[in-house]
């Protein structure tokens, strides 16, 4: 008697399992998918999954828009802190050191090791730059998809008519304040036209001014720590005086904030001659610009370097073993040579798989696109990109007082100590229980 | 005495489960610690630390710069198309549906609007601008003009809401004290000043704590906008406690925090709603 509700509930499990028939072995997953440039990126991932999922009936994926970089990070720890995390997660490639230290992406080396590879052998296929925001404590965190750096974009008809040659844009930061000057138009008080614009808004003003400090020789983090970095230091203290005397003693780049989107639009209404912005953006300005315009390398002052910034494919802690194996396989696929390749044509970003640049497609692409190329050659310049334990707001402590000085608020001394103190005390917890946390001293 | 209690009790279960079980997890969170290696009471050191904090004090400051600056000017407003549209002949239903419009744009919708809007340069209001020779500002990226920015969305979406309440009130005055006041020979100003004014005083309490609560939880402009940039100008409350939740995973912080704006927010109403007994028991 005591058994009857077992029975029942038996049934109940069976006829619900009859009642659903599923596709033999069909694992559904989830693909978290930032939109973080402008351009018609979602529709191309669209059509990228259906040809995917078309491919691989076994698996039937999903694309999930989660928003910027910074929304996308807090999406996905919601969903591994409710239980449910997507099988793989496009992610800002400089969050990973702070997801690794807390335990919520895994590592890939077991699936790597499965395939029959070396870590060595996986590893190598990619551009040596990304791999410090890739391997960390030696173990593969990520597989870089999309990559990119800041780059010089210039209005080849402004540079005529002020008398510039645009086949030779701007190599130092000398040059660049130069024509800048040339390019900038007043009338009276109001300034009708701006020589140089670079974003500062959050997620992009902190990218822009590691640009310049390592332009001017500096480093920003420290690479193999996570809770180290090198805000008040006087590489970063030029790079920063020189964004700001460009603004307040120059004035040929407008002061206070200014956003990603206002940059671009200013740059393709005419309004800015020069703009410092991702090669993320380069498909969408090609389509959109109504005159000849080039791109260059970043100017630099004491070296040529710029950060790499894009995003790599990550699996969250939780997974079970079928979503996980479903997730990597989607992961191959996204990164192999063809499909990178491919994205890389539709978006401006870089394939940061070596072998995409191999392909007969890519040949001919950069042959009829050479602005591409020079975002491709100034990877040869690139260095990993700033991450750390907590790192948006570490860096948020930066843009906070970047955005401070552009509006002529503070001076670049007293912001670049405040933005170290804010910074140090962020990351002190990780620091302590780390670098500070000696044998034999408890 | 059962049946009652047992038709409110599926709005309790909800109230205890949605309402009340958060205020006690809120106030357990706001009195521990998470560390990295695991979670210890700490008593009240999560408000010490609040308070300390300078970002805290500037989003203290900012939301009572914002709620003054909103709530104050769309009440007057509310008032004023409340006024104008509560006779207005034949096309009183159209001129209402014109105000009400910012009503019904999404608040995130209406965001992403203004962000062009307040584009330097090249958006519409600086466009207008150099036509009539002014030069145009950074509306969104100057410390200095962002809050204000914001508050001037905030008063041009929610005015026609509030100016709902207002006629509702206006028309709920009898007739018999406007006639009466005209009958005495009171101009117009005597008799908004004498008979609207003060019969639509409680209209105003609620509007007023509908208005003051609004300027507290609305922060979805502040993350299409300004994300709280630049330097802090726009961190509201309720932006600084997701920061300190979503960005910096310092739950303690974050739940001191709301329980301090929850204890604001309850003092607030207390304190308007109680000021709005007056008039009515004099009536």
């Amino acid at each position: 008697m005591i058994s009857w509700w077992k029975g029942a509930a038996l049934a109940l499990v069976a006829a619900a399992g009859l009642a659903a028939p599923r596709p033999a072995f069909a694992t559904d997953i989830e693909l978290f998918f930032p939109v973080p440039v402008d351009g018609a990126l979602a529709r191309n991932m669209s059509g990228l999954i259906k040809e995917f999922n078309d491919s691989h009936p076994d698996i039937k994926a999903t694309p999930v828009f989660t928003g910027s970089y910074d929304d996308t990070l807090l999406k996905t720890r919601a969903s591994i802190k409710a239980g449910k995390p997507p099988a793989a997660v496009i992610m800002s490639a400089n969050f990973l050191t702070d997801l690794a230290i807390e335990r919520e992406i895994v590592p890939m080396d077991d699936l790597i090791g499965k395939d029959g590879k070396t870590q060595d052998a996986f590893t190598g296929q990619f551009f040596p730059a990304l791999l410090p925001n890739a391997v960390i404590d030696r173990k593969v965190y990520g597989v870089p998809f999309h990559n990119s750096t800041p780059l010089l974009y210039i209005n080849a008809d402004h540079f005529k008519e002020a008398g510039l040659d645009p086949e030779k844009p701007p190599r130092t930061w000398a040059e660049l304040t130069d024509a800048a000057r040339k390019l900038t138009k007043r009338e009276g008080d109001r300034t009708t036209r701006w020589g140089l614009m670079m974003p500062s808004n959050y997620d992009y003003g902190g990218w822009i001014l590691e640009a310049l400090t390592m332009s001017n020789g500096g480093r920003y983090y420290n690479e193999e720590y996570g809770g180290e970095v090198y805000y008040d230091t006087p590489t970063m203290l030029g790079a920063l005086t020189f964004w700001s005397d460009l603004v307040h003693k120059a004035k040929v780049h407008p002061a206070g904030e200014q956003k990603g989107p206002a940059v671009t639009g200013a740059f393709l209404a005419g309004q800015a001659s020069m703009m410092i912005i991702s090669t993320g953006s380069l498909t969408f300005i090609r389509d959109t610009a109504k005159f000849p315009f080039r791109v260059a390398f970043v100017p630099m002052n004491v070296r040529q370097a710029v950060p790499i910034g894009g995003a790599s494919l990550v699996q969250p802690a939780g997974l079970s073993a079928e979503k996980r194996a479903a997730g990597w396989t989607l992961i191959q696929w996204l990164t192999s040579p063809e499909k990178s390749g491919w994205w890389s044509r539709a978006t401006g970003y870089f394939a940061p798989n070596k072998a995409a640049y191999d392909l007969p497609e890519m040949k001919t692409f950069l042959e009829k696109n050479p602005d591409a190329k020079i975002a491709v050659d100034q990877l040869a310049n690139a260095k990993p990109w700033f991450a750390t334990y907590r790192t948006v707001p570490v860096r948020k402590a930066i843009e906070d007082e970047l955005q401070s000085v552009l509006a002529g608020k503070r001076q670049p001394k007293e912001a670049l100590a405040a933005a170290q103190k804010a910074a140090d005390a962020l990351m002190r917890p990780y620091v302590e229980d780390t670098a500070l946390r000696l044998p034999g001293a408890e | 005495m059962l049946l009652p209690l047992a038709l409110l009790s599926p709005s309790l279960v909800f109230l205890a489960l949605f309402t009340y079980w958060p205020v006690v997890e809120v106030l357990w969170d706001a009195t521990h610690a998470a560390t990295r290696r695991g979670t210890r009471f700490v008593g009240l050191d999560n408000f010490a630390a609040l308070f300390a904090d300078p970002t805290f004090q500037r989003a203290l400051l900012n939301n009572a710069l914002y709620a003054l600056g909103t709530v104050v000017p769309s009440l007057v407003l509310a008032l004023a198309f409340a006024l104008a549209l509560n006779g207005a002949g034949r096309m009183r239903a159209l001129m209402r549906a014109v105000f009400f419009l910012p009503v019904m744009i999404p608040l995130v919708a209406a965001a992403a609007l203004f962000l062009f809007l307040f584009l330097p340069g090249i958006g519409l209001i600086d466009h207008h601008l150099a036509r009539l020779g002014f030069a145009g500002a950074n509306w969104l990226g100057d410390p200095d003009l962002a809050l204000a920015a914001i508050t001037v969305l905030t008063v041009w979406k929610n005015a026609g809401y509030y100016m709902l309440f207002v006629l509702a009130g206006l028309q709920a005055i009898p007739d018999e004290a406007r006639e009466a006041a005209l009958l005495d020979g009171a101009g117009p100003w005597q008799r908004l000043r004498h008979v609207t004014l003060p019969a639509l005083r409680p209209t105003f309490a609620f509007v007023g704590v509908i208005a003051l609560l609004n300027a507290v939880t609305q922060v979805d402009h502040v993350f299409v906008l300004t994300k709280g940039g630049p330097s802090d100008a726009t961190k509201l409350l309720l932006f600084y406690i997701y920061e300190q939740a979503a960005e910096r995973y310092d739950a303690g912080r974050a739940a001191a925090a709301t329980v301090v704006t929850l204890a604001l927010l309850a003092a607030l109403t207390a304190l308007s709603l109680s000021r709005s007994q007056g008039p009515e028991t004099a009536r």
